[in-house]
């Protein structure tokens, strides 16, 4: 096929999924989010005062604490602010006497539901109902346990129980769920109904940066229980990726256990490729690398992100004078996304135990993505989609509707240790290079398509 | 200054990357080879150095510099001022900046040196070699910018100028524990701005200090503009004693500092100016952490600044101030978080504690855990051997007159004590000697304003470690006891190393204004 034809092709998805995008403005909430997201994207002192008052809400001890931060936080925005004045008009309003309470209720109410929208409870057991639910409307999920940094042992040790609670929880609450094919086999083999992501910078407190080696013996017994315990209890573990500082802990780690003649077949594992470093490639051919020669037999999931840490990646080399280890321009970090999709797609079909999960909220990378696999004449099963609950609802619907396979990202845990991951998530959320945002505000379809 | 916007630090390098710790480890091999460093210098005795994790391994052997030694280094140095301070700054700038030059293309075996020779973990080490060049770099520039005078206000028929000029031979007194950043600041300060410079290094570093020099005496300073003395108290006292010393620039400790400037403050026979001396000193940093605070963020960067090169800054953290209210929350996490530390030799990668300077040190600080009469909260294991190890220690709620809370350990201990509110903390800190580093953990904008106003340290940091301050971004220095506050890599510092000359010409003649 030529490359027009290809481009076509993808637009053709692309059209597809969005004719199947549930329709916003009915719902007088979702209306309301959208207002208020559009006048964050127009805002950018509003936007990181609100961020900043999502930050400190679980900190505050009262009230009245509240409303002190969140007066400060929209003074700070309303003095020289040049947008919207929204901030202005709402710190004046929190500055009245009279409505400070009302608000500061309202605020603290708006950021549990916000929060609601990204958490899916406070742990499996709590989630279980809203993961069948998911299931039931034909998505399959993963679960992330959202926590509080893990800075000393006894923090790592309650990550891991809980981690094994979890694992337990699935197994028993999946059992129950109705079959369904496209869900449950890639043509691999079968595919785990339960499934957790796990962090190792929360299973150990001895990551560092300068010295891989001594998170890998840290963290080497609990990642190897968890693994054998997603083995007996028949559940997928997948191993989330962080900041580069981790990446090299982590990806030893996860090769080094699954080489293991234990785990020669079983459990099903995964690890994660974050398209937006610059030198991801390299790091693909490594993974490809290792399961051309590794014994096992069951198949080996690869998640492809674009990567959650943009900000902190570009920061840190800024203030230490390194090359950015990130695409900094959004065209050439979707061209790479892109690429990346077709190195995948192309390792398996060339016959590699391998399993691509294409997780993005941007429709163009989704429809190059199931494009390409067509394309390449793999069967509809074949590849897994992902988007984060939340923020990838819609999306996950389109998907759905169009017959694909699509997982579902759920976090679970309680406010104070979910702030970090709300935070990011609205950060992305609203962020000028946001895919969701240009959507927000109405971009035409087939500029959103456009090719990168 | 056009310097403030131009300047760049060095890039650190990059540890996170295997080939380049593969890189410097190549580098730690090839100068352990070549021990111990034998370095020149006049004095009959002998000083030797020697790894503080390996107390066996001699880095070098210098020269043990006697009172006539230093004597001699200063009539020389007195001697090579006119010819050197007769250059332009730009002329100067050049030789410094090739002097920066010189140590980048060292700069793995300045850092291996500095890991050896001081016990520095290597991401510290080559911090110091990175601010070293920052240094070398940033006063060149401020030096050229300083030439050119300040305006003055000017009214028909007079000229007004001020210029400055150099004040002649500088004694620079260093410390160990930055062992090549330090005497590169002030040695570069010193030579940017016309004067000469005799160089005493710490005892414990006098490799470090002649790789300084080496340096820019290869980039072209004559060898008698700047001289290395190595050796012990005797030269420097003899150096603040003499009377052809014009400055002195110390950075040390408090008991040193003063008898510095008492000493200086003596008018010696012969000598025919005050003598100024630029020292900083010591300080007992406290960390407010108030109740909005986070903790994910708090604990690390409290541990990293109490415990960083086994809390051997002066800038290192060795108090928390922490609100009641998250008080107990704080102090098990930081509790935690020093049980996994790990102590071991600098030059492994994986250790997040080094051994401490020396023996005394050892000793010393091994004397305020004794005193403090209870065992500490947290701690951790320390490797068998002769390394000058130190394990970390937290306390919690120690009495208030407790030693350890209220003198400079200047070693990895640190004590967490309650307060009522971050008011109360800044009360407490504005009744103590020190005012050189302090840390603020707050989420209100108002309460970081506050304190900010309050001015009650040279250097305070919001939401983040207080230590690695860098050369243009962060000025460092503080002021009451902790020294005469001159914030070397800020714009003012080469002030101190100048005197300002002003000139009023009368342009009226016969009655015209020509």
């Amino acid at each position: 096929m030529s490359i027009d034809g290809f481009e076509s092709e993808v637009h053709a998805w692309g059209r597809r999924l969005a004719a199947q995008l549930p329709r916003a403005g009915r719902n007088p909430a979702a209306l309301a989010e959208r207002r208020m997201m559009q006048a964050m994207i127009g805002d950018p002192r509003l936007r990181a005062a609100l961020f900043r008052f999502v930050d400190v809400r679980p900190a505050c001890r009262d009230r009245a604490e509240l409303v002190r931060h969140l007066h400060e936080y929209l003074e700070e925005a309303a003095i020289g602010s040049d947008g919207s004045g929204t901030a202005r008009r709402l710190s004046s309003l929190v500055g009245r006497r009279a409505l400070e309470l009302p608000t500061a209720s309202a605020a603290a109410l708006g950021v549990a539901q916000m929060s609601h929208r990204f958490i899916a409870g406070e742990d499996a057991a709590a989630a279980a109902s809203e993961l069948t639910s998911l299931w039931q409307q034909g998505r399959c999920v993963t679960l992330d346990l959202l926590g509080e940094a893990t800075l000393t042992e006894a923090e790592g040790r309650v990550y891991a129980a809980r981690c094994a609670d979890t694992l337990r929880e699935l197994a028993r609450a999946s059992a129950e769920w109705q079959r369904n094919p496209l869900l449950e086999d890639d043509g691999l083999g079968p595919l785990p109904r339960a499934n957790l992501s796990v962090k190792v910078s929360a299973l150990t407190p001895h990551l560092r940066a300068n010295a891989p080696a001594r998170a890998l013996e840290a963290a080497r017994d609990q990642l190897l229980a968890l693994l054998r315990l997603a083995r007996d209890s028949g559940a997928h573990l997948h191993i989330d990726m962080e900041s580069l500082d981790t990446r090299a802990s982590i990806t030893e780690l996860v090769l080094e256990l699954l080489s293991a003649p234990e785990f020669e077949t079983g459990p099903s594992a995964g690890i994660v490729l974050q398209g937006y470093l610059t030198d991801s490639e390299e790091e693909l051919e490594r993974l490809l690398g290792w399961l051309r020669e590794q014994p096992r037999a069951t198949p080996f999931t690869i998640r492809l992100v674009k990567g959650a840490y943009w900000d902190h990646e570009v920061v840190m080399a800024a203030q230490h004078g390194w090359e950015s280890p990130v695409f900094t321009d959004r065209r050439s970090c979707d061209r790479h996304y892109e690429h990346l999709t077709r190195r995948l797609l192309d390792a398996r079909a060339e016959g590699l135990a391998l399993r691509p999960a294409i997780a993005s909220h941007n429709l163009r990378s989704l429809a190059h993505a199931l494009a390409y696999s067509d394309h390449l004449g793999l069967a509809p099963e074949a590849i897994e989609l992902q988007v984060l609950r939340g923020l990838g609802d819609d999306t996950a619907a389109a998907i759905t509707a169009a017959g694909r396979r699509v997982r579902v990202y759920c976090p679970v845990g309680d406010l104070v240790a979910g702030m970090a991951y709300l935070v990011r998530r609205l950060l992305e959320n609203t962020s000028n290079d946001s895919f969701l945002a240009a959507q927000t505000t109405g971009a035409e379809l087939e500029l959103l398509l456009e090719k990168p | 200054m056009s310097t403030q916007n131009s300047f760049r630090n060095e890039p650190l390098l990059e540890f996170r990357r295997e080939a380049v710790r593969a890189q410097v480890l190549r580098a730690l091999d090839e100068l352990r080879a070549k021990l111990p460093l034998r370095i020149a210098g006049s004095g009959a005795g002998e000083l030797v150095s020697t790894n503080p994790a390996n107390p066996a391994e001699v880095v070098a052997i210098a020269a043990d510099s006697s009172r006539a030694d230093a004597d001699a280094a200063v009539e020389r140095a007195n001697a090579g001022f006119a010819a050197w301070s007769a250059l332009a700054a730009g002329e100067r700038a050049t030789v410094l900046q090739r002097a920066a030059g010189l140590m980048r293309e060292r700069r793995q075996e300045l850092a291996a040196l500095a890991v050896l020779e001081a016990g520095k973990p290597w991401a510290e080490a080559d911090g110091d070699v990175c601010e070293a060049i920052d240094f070398l770099e940033y006063y060149a520039a401020g030096a050229i910018a300083l030439e050119q005078g300040r305006p003055l206000v000017q009214l028909p028929g007079e000229r007004n100028t001020l210029r400055y000029f150099p004040r002649g031979v500088c004694a620079v007194i260093a410390p160990w524990n930055f062992p090549l950043a330090i005497p590169t600041g002030m040695v570069s300060a010193a030579l940017a701005t016309g004067n000469s410079v005799v160089f005493k290094p710490a005892e414990q570093t006098p490799a470090c200090g002649h790789a300084v020099v080496e340096a820019l005496h290869a980039a072209g300073v004559p060898s008698d503009a700047l001289q290395l003395l190595t050796g012990r108290d005797e030269p420097a006292k003899a150096l603040v004693a003499h009377a052809k010393v014009q400055m002195i620039a110390f950075t040390g400790s408090v008991a040193a500092g003063l008898s510095i400037i008492r000493t200086a403050a003596e008018q010696a026979p012969g000598q025919q100016h005050i003598k100024r001396v630029i020292a900083e000193m010591g300080g007992k940093n406290c960390v407010i952490v108030d109740a909005d605070a986070d903790l994910d963020d708090a604990v690390p960067a409290i541990i990293k600044s109490a415990f960083g090169f086994a809390g051997q800054k002066c800038s290192a953290a060795s108090r928390v101030l922490v609100h009641r209210d998250i008080a107990d929350a704080l102090n098990e996490r930081l509790a935690g978080a020093v049980e996994t530390l790990r102590v071991g030799p600098a030059e492994e990668f994986a250790s997040d504690l080094s051994a401490v300077i020396d023996a005394e040190a050892q000793e010393r600080i091994g004397a305020f855990l004794g005193g403090a009469g209870v065992e500490p909260r947290a701690s951790a294991a320390v490797p068998a051997g002769g390394g000058h190890y130190v394990a970390p220690a937290l306390f919690v709620d120690l009495p208030g007159d407790s030693r350890i809370v209220n003198e400079e350990v200047f070693g990895p201990v640190l004590s967490s004590e309650r307060v009522e509110s971050v008011e109360a903390a800044v009360a407490l800190i504005e009744s103590g000697a020190y005012g050189l580093t302090g840390g603020l953990f707050s989420r209100s904008p108002s309460t970081i304003d506050m304190v900010s106003r309050r001015g009650i340290v040279g250097n305070l940091y919001v939401n983040r470690e207080i230590t690695g301050a860098m050369v243009g971004r962060q000025p460092f220095g503080g002021g009451r006891m902790s020294g005469t506050g001159p914030k070397a890599g800020g714009p003012d510092y080469l002030l101190q190393f100048v005197e300002a000359r002003s000139v009023s010409e009368n342009t009226v003649r016969h009655g015209l204004v020509i």
